[in-house]
């Protein structure tokens, strides 16, 4: 397979890893197209906050001999990726002017297992500031500009991995996701987003927002090549204490599979009211497909919007508020003025709002538990109900917190902790992409990323790559 | 006490001053959360309690549940 420099940088992984396992591409020759990529487009694109160029090199260089002599680790040996700003592996700002010269001591855990898996990490790309909040101008660091378009945002909060892997940067990248973080930037850049079950992958050495609905997990191409990303950071690790001791399955295996018969749980009263008619006509469609390929739809009661964001953005700031609480006295000047409301606003809510919280989010979890075991495989629906939005020429105010501007759909699967992927399911009339997520049972990646795989790969949208 | 008094308030608990600019970008969103906290309390209330009872519930929930429904 011949491909030109640009083909190669937008290749998928599972295109890739056969020829670096047959040793016709060198883990060097794929990190210098990375390299002289970002050299070349990131002045605009915005996507990395730091490159590792001299310990990509060397790594590659290692590799390359360790290849030859046979020692070929798996699909991620010799992958240049992007990780995310908050994880612990050298200079470590979080996106924010408050952790200006941090310097992490070691790699946090999912990087060491990545690396073991043999990727190498071109870089640390950017984020909103700690990982949440909209859009904004009032950063630290420069926004991330999308590669389909760089009038365009990338979503966030992983916008800089979505963005990087867009530009054809790298070739995946983590995300973390507390509310949408993975799902939502993947979306807005046209890839798969995998948000694991809560506990799946160690969140240790990633600083947190929120410990009950932090997941730390991949951005790709590919529902296979998020499956291989997965695949290289899942595991049990003790020092995480909402760390699973389960078995990590092969998350590969039911890839090809068919989905006749599968039943996908509509969870329309979620999106109907709220997604734009862009949104509602790629995911009908998206619908049509499935039920084309054997699945059946089935509409199932869930909460409404309005009734998810009651609950999901304030306990989620609380956290947060609680989290920042001792660098709000000393620093508020330091951070981005936006993420300091947010902050603030968190800890405006009392503990009996937060108990309240707490109580319906176990009942929304249950009644989505009962779903997928009484009545459907798999629960669907959009992943937002906007579309993706211009890069900001003006600061907006704290409409996010009011939910109307922003339809998300993501943070239902973080309160419950079920495993969620985003697969791209159309273009908007800017050419921009839209996307749907697939959720199911706890532990049960698999069968999700079946689900997803058969969709992409009916669908095709997964071919279409940005020009640039 | 008006809204901006509560907020200013609630954050002097926390030994926290705020900006009377910040104020006004957090009186319409702490307004915005008390109409919230409600829906959240109808929600519960909603649920008959011969339904079961709710705990508040955090992360380790996740693990009775997996025994409780696979």
């Amino acid at each position: 397979m011949a491909m030109n420099p640009k083909e190669l940088a937008h290749a998928e992984i599972a295109e890739i890893a056969p020829l670096i396992k047959s040793k016709e591409i060198s883990p060097v020759e794929l990190v210098d197209l990375s390299l002289s990529r970002i050299a070349e487009l990131d002045s605009t694109i915005n996507a990395f906050i730091h490159v590792f160029e001299d310990e990509a090199r060397a790594t590659a260089r290692a590799q390359e001999q360790e290849i030859a002599s046979g020692a070929y680790r798996g699909p991620l040996h010799g992958i240049p990726i992007g990780i995310k700003d908050i994880y612990e592996n050298g200079p470590t700002t979080c996106g924010s002017k408050t952790l200006d010269g941090y310097v992490a001591e070691e790699d946090c855990f999912s990087v060491k297992k990545l690396k073991e898996a043999g990727a190498i990490v071109a870089g640390k790309t950017g984020t909103y500031e700690f990982a949440y909040g909209p859009p904004t101008l009032e950063t630290h660091f420069p926004p991330t500009r999308n590669g389909w378009n760089t009038q365009f945002e990338c979503g966030g909060s992983s916008s800089g991995t979505a963005g990087a892997i867009a530009a054809g940067l790298t070739y995946a990248g983590m995300g973390s996701c507390t509310g949408g973080s993975i799902r939502w930037p993947a979306q807005c850049c046209g890839h798969v987003g995998l948000k694991h079950t809560y506990g799946r992958v160690s969140r240790r050495g990633v600083y947190p927002l929120s410990q009950s609905l932090d997941h730390v997990g991949p951005l790709a191409r590919t529902v296979q090549d998020a499956a291989y990303m997965l695949q290289g950071c899942a595991g049990f690790d003790p020092l995480d204490p909402g760390s699973a001791d389960v078995a990590v399955p092969d998350f590969s295996a039911k890839i090809g599979r068919d989905i006749k018969g599968m039943r996908f749980g509509v969870m329309r009263n979620l999106y109907e009211d709220s997604a734009s008619p862009a949104v509602i006509r790629a995911f009908d469609a998206a619908l049509q497909q499935i039920e084309q390929l054997g699945g059946q739809t089935i509409d199932v009661p869930c909460i409404s919007l309005e009734q998810l964001l009651a609950f999901a953005f304030p306990l989620m700031w609380a956290d947060a508020g609680a989290i920042h609480v001792r660098n709000l006295r000393t620093r508020a000047m330091d951070y981005g003025r936006h993420t300091k409301l947010y902050l603030l606003w968190g800890l405006c809510m009392s503990n009996a709002a937060y108990q309240d919280g707490l109580r319906v989010r176990a009942q929304v979890r249950d009644q989505l538990l009962d779903h997928l075991t009484n009545k459907v495989d798999v629960l669907i629906l959009p992943t937002v109900g906007f579309q993706t939005p211009r890069v900001l020429e003006q600061t907006p105010g704290l409409e996010f917190l009011h939910g109307e501007a922003f339809p998300f759909y993501t943070p239902i699967f973080n309160h419950t902790g079920l495993p969620a992927i985003q697969v791209p399911c159309g273009f908007d009339d800017d050419h921009m992409p839209i996307g749907l997520q697939i959720a199911g049972k706890p532990f049960d990646e698999q069968t999700i990323i079946q689900a997803a795989y058969a969709y992409e790969q009916e669908a095709g949208w997964y071919k279409q790559r940005p020009d640039i | 006490m008006d809204t901006r008094a509560v907020i200013r308030a609630k954050l002097a608990e926390f030994d926290l001053d705020v900006s009377e600019e910040d104020l006004d970008e957090l009186v319409p969103a702490y307004e915005n959360l008390l109409r919230q906290q409600k829906m959240v309390e109808a929600m519960l209330e909603s649920k008959p309690l011969t339904e079961g009872m709710e705990m508040p519930l955090s992360e380790p929930i996740l693990v009775h549940n997996i025994a409780r429904y696979r």
